[in-house]
């Protein structure tokens, strides 16, 4: 009989232990049995979860569950390489000794998820494939998870995977990481897809906002992941400042009644003060060197607000600059409201001209309050209007519908 | 105090469609219920339907176990301690089990 709480087994899992350990085990099987085998190590870790689920609430759970999860994943992988009819017999140098869990092995994991990542980011793959790609093997995110992130059906991301796994084994990609221009390239695009997942996470958009919240934290988390690596470029540093200077908004972002609290309102007591120092002390390493990119910017621009009163001059200017780095309708949007900040709304209305965002709620929720604030009413209840007939999510929607009242009563 | 065993029964392959964070979150209940007082131990049996033997005519016959129209089988089981079978229901009315399958309460004939 199991003895319950005996000696050796933990009292507590770390948190997200499964999901975290999905990704990495998923990594080193793949480092171990070649790319060509990803849907077998992607099974063989979901059966080692399986098996702990049926022990473990019995036997209670292990000292080391890393090392019991890698283990049971291992002999699985093992198990059905020697069943199948390609190999009959496994090659020597794949029968590996016991898995032992220790510094050296977490360094070798570290640069198995690294090379992994850099692996789904590959051309070769669409850009919304390396994105459920990165979040399925590198992530340990679940197809119906990264369905719900972004709001898609189960089996079109399922599809998705499907094909990106194929691509995989037909052009025989491995997990040799690319060197020289190759790899500033492919480190761009590795970057593209942690922001991607973050913004997703990050933005107010209908869906379950606890597994949003997670893919903030998953993107945080890769970010930093290269950040620790020797492949770090400054503008790693950018992004992980970027992303945690605003992820540290994140609990004062939504209020008691869950209605959407803007920026200048939040209470910043709520605001994550580990964040805060994470995201400040990757800002200042990322000012080394003469590498500029646009996470610098829009870090820079993140950095502003955490102090209060904001610098709307420097962030005007910060935009400026954003906008000749990236001239797309989004931050010449941004670049409005700073125009608006430091010359008033007039000009920050006459800065909204030409902008073809017309399908754009958010477009519009700027135009409805620059309109407001210069007293037109009538016509800022028109683009308060035409906000809430476009896509947005439900504490969005209150907030119009608040704005358009707004307009209504002061007429 | 009377003894009571807690008979699992349910359906393996249900835990094969849960996200590695879901089963986390259903390990995280399991472990929070092993860890009541009133829980004296318990195993987990393997994922099989196991052997029936019967004798026949004064032949011991053994025969794969038995088949079932649903997929459900016996997993594991508890023992808990409680007063009477109104308390040891009511000790197994949160087990995350209920969830995924059945639970069956009997108590254990006290000499």
């Amino acid at each position: 009989m199991g003895d319950v709480g005996a000696p050796g087994t933990a009292e507590v899992l770390l948190e997200h232990l499964f999901r975290r350990q999905a990704g990495r085990i998923v990594a080193y099987l793949v480092r171990v049995f070649g790319t060509a085998h990803l849907d077998l190590a992607e099974d063989a870790v979901q059966e080692a979860m399986v098996r702990a689920m049926q022990a473990w609430p019995f036997r209670g759970i292990p000292e080391k569950p890393e090392q019991w999860l890698f283990r049971a994943a291992y002999n699985v992988a093992v198990d059905a390489l020697r069943r199948s009819r390609r190999v009959t017999e496994l090659p020597e140098e794949l029968v590996q000794p016991e898995v032992v869990v220790d510094l050296d092995f977490e360094e070798s994991l570290r640069d198995d998820e690294l090379r992994m990542i850099f692996m789904c980011c590959r051309p070769e793959l669409s850009p919304v494939s390396r994105v459920a790609l990165s979040l399925k093997t590198v992530g340990g995110f679940s197809v119906r998870e990264i369905a719900r992130a972004f709001l898609a059906d189960d089996a079109t991301i399922a599809q998705r995977l499907v094909r990106a796994k194929r691509v995989i084994r037909e052009l025989e990609l491995t997990l040799e990481m690319p060197e020289g221009e190759e790899l500033q390239r492919r480190l761009d695009s590795v970057l593209e897809v942690i922001y991607f997942v973050f913004n997703e996470g990050y933005g107010a958009h209908e869906g379950e906002d606890l597994i949003r919240q997670d893919l903030c934290f998953e993107a945080l988390r890769l970010g930093r992941l290269i950040s620790g690596s020797s492949i770090c470029m400054p503008r790693v540093h950018a992004l992980v400042a970027l992303m945690a200077l605003q992820a540290q908004r994140l609990p004062a972002r939504i209020n008691e009644s869950g209605d959407l609290v803007l920026l200048e309102d939040q209470d910043r007591s709520k605001w994550d003060p580990d964040l805060k120092s994470l995201g400040f002390h990757h800002y200042r390493l990322a000012m080394a060197g003469d590498d500029v990119s646009e996470y610098h910017v829009q870090a820079a621009i993140a950095a502003t607000h955490s102090h209060t009163p904001v610098d709307w001059i420097f962030i005007l200017e910060m935009y400026d600059r954003l906008h000749s780095m990236n001239p797309s309708s989004i931050v010449a949007l941004n670049r409005a409201v700073a125009i608006s900040k430091v010359f008033g709304a007039s000009r920050g209305l006459a800065a909204l001209e030409g902008l073809e965002l017309d399908g754009y709620f958010l477009f519009l929720a700027v135009r409805g309050h620059l309109l407001l604030e210069l007293g037109e009413l009538g016509l800022a209840a028109d683009s308060f209007r035409a906000a809430l007939e476009c896509r947005c999510s439900e504490p969005e929607r209150r907030f119009l519908s608040r704005k358009l009242a707004d307009c209504c009563l002061s007429g | 105090m009377p003894k009571f065993v807690l008979l699992l029964h349910g359906d393996p392959s249900a835990w094969d469609k849960l996200s590695p964070e879901e089963m986390q979150q259903a390990m995280e209940q399991y472990r929070a219920w092993m860890h009541k007082p009133f829980n004296v131990g318990g195993d987990r049996l393997t994922a099989d339907a196991g052997k029936v033997m019967r004798t026949v005519d004064g032949q011991t016959k053994t025969t794969d176990g038995p088949f079932s129209e649903t997929k459900e089988i016996f997993g594991g089981y508890y023992m808990i301690e409680a007063a009477d079978y109104d308390e040891a229901v009511q000790r197994a009315s949160d087990h995350p089990h209920l969830k995924m399958g059945t639970v069956e309460v009997r108590q254990i004939w006290e000499m």
